[in-house]
């Protein structure tokens, strides 16, 4: 019985491409399907049940990491990728089959000839959840920052994206969030944020967004002043707004140090 | 205490000189007045070096090259007087000697009179020395930083080019020649006007939305050929824009943005329609798709528009705007618009 494969790839150039290279290199292989994205990818293995699967890893909606991690070990799996970064250094263990674009034939002929030593010997395949995790995780893209840089927030009728660093300061409204922020014209604007101040307290960077008072959160640098008030608790004062906000007892040694 | 040899030679040097010619309004033997002089002059080194660095904080009113000269002017007194002492062997003290203390006085206005001079060209000669060193720090500190921005410029140029497009795109274009593809020539011409247009453009300072609109465009057709079941993209642009100035690549990011966040991560694609018109005397710019949409984050979306903002306002002084708002039922509208600045031909 003839091995059978599926290719997975968003671009349309590249799966003939690799079609034409199997055939070449592998005449026997059948190519039962050719995937758009990950979520195909899916379907058409369950459907056909192939022996081998060419996963190209950047691809829209499911990636090409996340069907694998649906397939498992039921299929010897196959990554194409684009670029040789570091990252992708985790398939230099020699464990997980990968090739690279623009693909060469030589690779394409070493991978074919591994895959049909574990075929022909029927060995499981290579790709266990292990590994597939750890390529997971190198893939991921590093983040320099993982603080909020925008925000997705609601002016009126409309939904848009506001910078963190145009907010002035945040102020607790039921479920969501009341945003007071500046436009590029200098322009004091407010808008709605579908979050609570509690998520928001902890995806804003401390070193700039203080949290003062449980329904408050304020950017430093859009701080005037702090008078003391009665009770232990202060009043806040901005820069350029009639709006006051309240400092509460337990958030008042925060400024006690500045 | 600093006494280089140089110093010390330079006190000898002098001290003798001056012995030389005090011992021609003296009567007594020439070596001695050297050996007097020279005391002296010791003394005022001693003076000039401690009071170099000691003390080592001064209050704000004293400079510390006012108190090296009082303190050699008061120590050539006691110091003559020592010197006196030392080189007098008569029973009889020095100071009772009338031609002795007349000598003394010589001495002792000799020193004061030239002393404070010599100590003030030392003194000079060292501020010279300071400033030489100092303008070298700064010719250092300046071709540190010159290197720094080159190197700054470097990875910003080679941010520009993604490997990963670079790479598929190649991937793709093999493709369409080994298959003989009589598009194959085209997609290269446009790689080859994107790569050319992409890479040297941080070094301007400035372009022209026509030259924009043409990289735009060269991109679009570069991703078309690699997701042409899922891109399609209209390019409006107004004749009269052409000549208008904006820094490089503000176009670019937003289209790369419209591709790379709202059409890519899309199973079924979409479009991306691209206006640009004037009115008024401000230039508009609007880079619309029905992508996948807007979502809160950290991620590059907000790099490059961040740095692309910034480049605006820096570039019109404030008078840039720039927004980005969600489109129904899906999709994002980035708008931009700044007053309208022609580039001379």
């Amino acid at each position: 019985m003839n091995p059978t494969a599926v290719i997975a790839d968003d671009e349309p150039l590249l799966r003939d491409a690799l079609e034409r290279m199997l055939a070449v290199a592998w005449p026997a292989l059948r190519i039962v399907a050719q995937a758009r994205n990950g979520r195909e990818a899916i379907e058409l293995f369950e459907r056909h049940a192939p022996q081998v699967c060419f996963l190209d890893v950047h691809m829209p909606g499911t990636s090409g990491i996340e069907v694998a991690q649906r397939i498992g070990r039921r299929a010897h799996l196959v990554f194409v990728t684009a670029y040789h970064d570091y990252a992708v250094q985790a398939f230099d263990h020699g464990v997980l089959d990968y090739l690279v674009k623009p693909v060469q034939p030589e690779r394409l002929a070493d991978t074919v000839s591994r895959l049909r030593e574990r075929i022909e010997a029927a060995q499981p395949a290579s790709n266990t959840e292990l590994l597939i995790q750890q390529l997971a995780t190198k893939l991921r893209q590093p983040t320099s920052s993982s603080w909020l840089r925008w925000i997705r927030a609601s002016v009126g009728q409309t939904v848009r994206l506001i910078a963190v660093d145009d907010i002035e300061f945040l102020r607790s409204e039921d479920k969501y969030t009341r945003v007071a922020w500046r436009d590029d014209m200098k322009q004091p604007l407010e808008a709605l944020v579908r979050m609570t101040i509690k998520e928001l307290a902890s995806k804003l960077d401390p070193e700039r967004f203080v949290q003062i008072h449980r329904s408050v959160i304020v950017n430093l640098s859009a701080v005037s002043h702090v008078t003391r008030s009665e009770n232990e608790t202060a009043t806040l004062y901005l820069k350029g707004r009639s709006e006051v906000l309240p400092v509460s007892r337990h958030h008042v040694q925060l400024f006690r140090q500045m | 205490m600093k006494l280089g040899w140089r110093r010390v030679r330079f006190t000898l040097a002098v001290s003798v000189v001056f012995g030389v010619l005090l011992s021609l309004t003296s009567q007594t033997a020439t070596f001695i007045v050297i050996t007097r002089v020279l005391i002296v002059g010791v003394a005022v080194l001693l003076a000039f070096a401690l009071f170099e660095r000691w003390p080592k904080r001064l209050p704000r009113w004293l400079a510390r090259s006012a108190l090296q000269l009082v303190a050699i002017a008061v120590v050539i007194p006691p110091s003559a007087a020592f010197a006196y002492a030392l080189t007098t062997t008569n029973d009889e003290p020095w100071y009772k000697d009338r031609g002795r203390v007349g000598g003394f006085a010589r001495l002792t206005l000799t020193g004061l009179l030239f002393a404070p001079w010599i100590a003030v060209g030392a003194l000079l000669k060292q501020r010279d020395a300071v400033m030489r060193e100092q303008a070298l720090e700064l010719q250092l500190t300046r071709s540190e930083i010159e290197r720094q921005a080159l190197e700054a410029e470097l990875r910003l140029l080679q941010a520009q080019i993604e490997p990963h497009f670079l790479f598929n795109t190649l991937a793709n274009i093999q493709t369409l020649v080994d298959a003989g593809s009589p598009h194959a020539s085209r997609v290269l011409n446009s790689l080859i006007a994107y790569l050319r247009a992409a890479v040297p453009r941080m070094h301007q300072r400035s372009t022209t939305l026509g030259q924009e609109v043409e990289l735009a465009r060269a991109y679009l057709e570069v991703m078309q050929m690699r997701m042409p079941d899922r891109l399609k993209f209209v390019l409006r642009t107004d004749p009269r824009a052409a000549n208008v100035s904006c820094p490089p690549m503000t176009l670019l990011t937003l289209v790369e943005n419209a591709v790379r966040h709202g059409i890519d991560p899309s199973e079924v694609g979409g479009c991306i329609d691209i206006d640009v018109w004037l009115r008024d005397d401000r230039c508009h710019i609007r880079v619309q798709d029905d992508g996948v949409g807007l979502r809160s984050g950290s991620h590059s979306l907000g790099t490059g528009l961040a740095a692309l903002r910034e480049r605006l306002q820096l570039a019109f002084a404030g008078a840039a705007q720039t927004q980005l708002l969600e489109v129904r039922p899906h999709g994002v509208c980035a708008e931009i618009e700044f007053p309208i600045q022609r580039q001379a031909q």
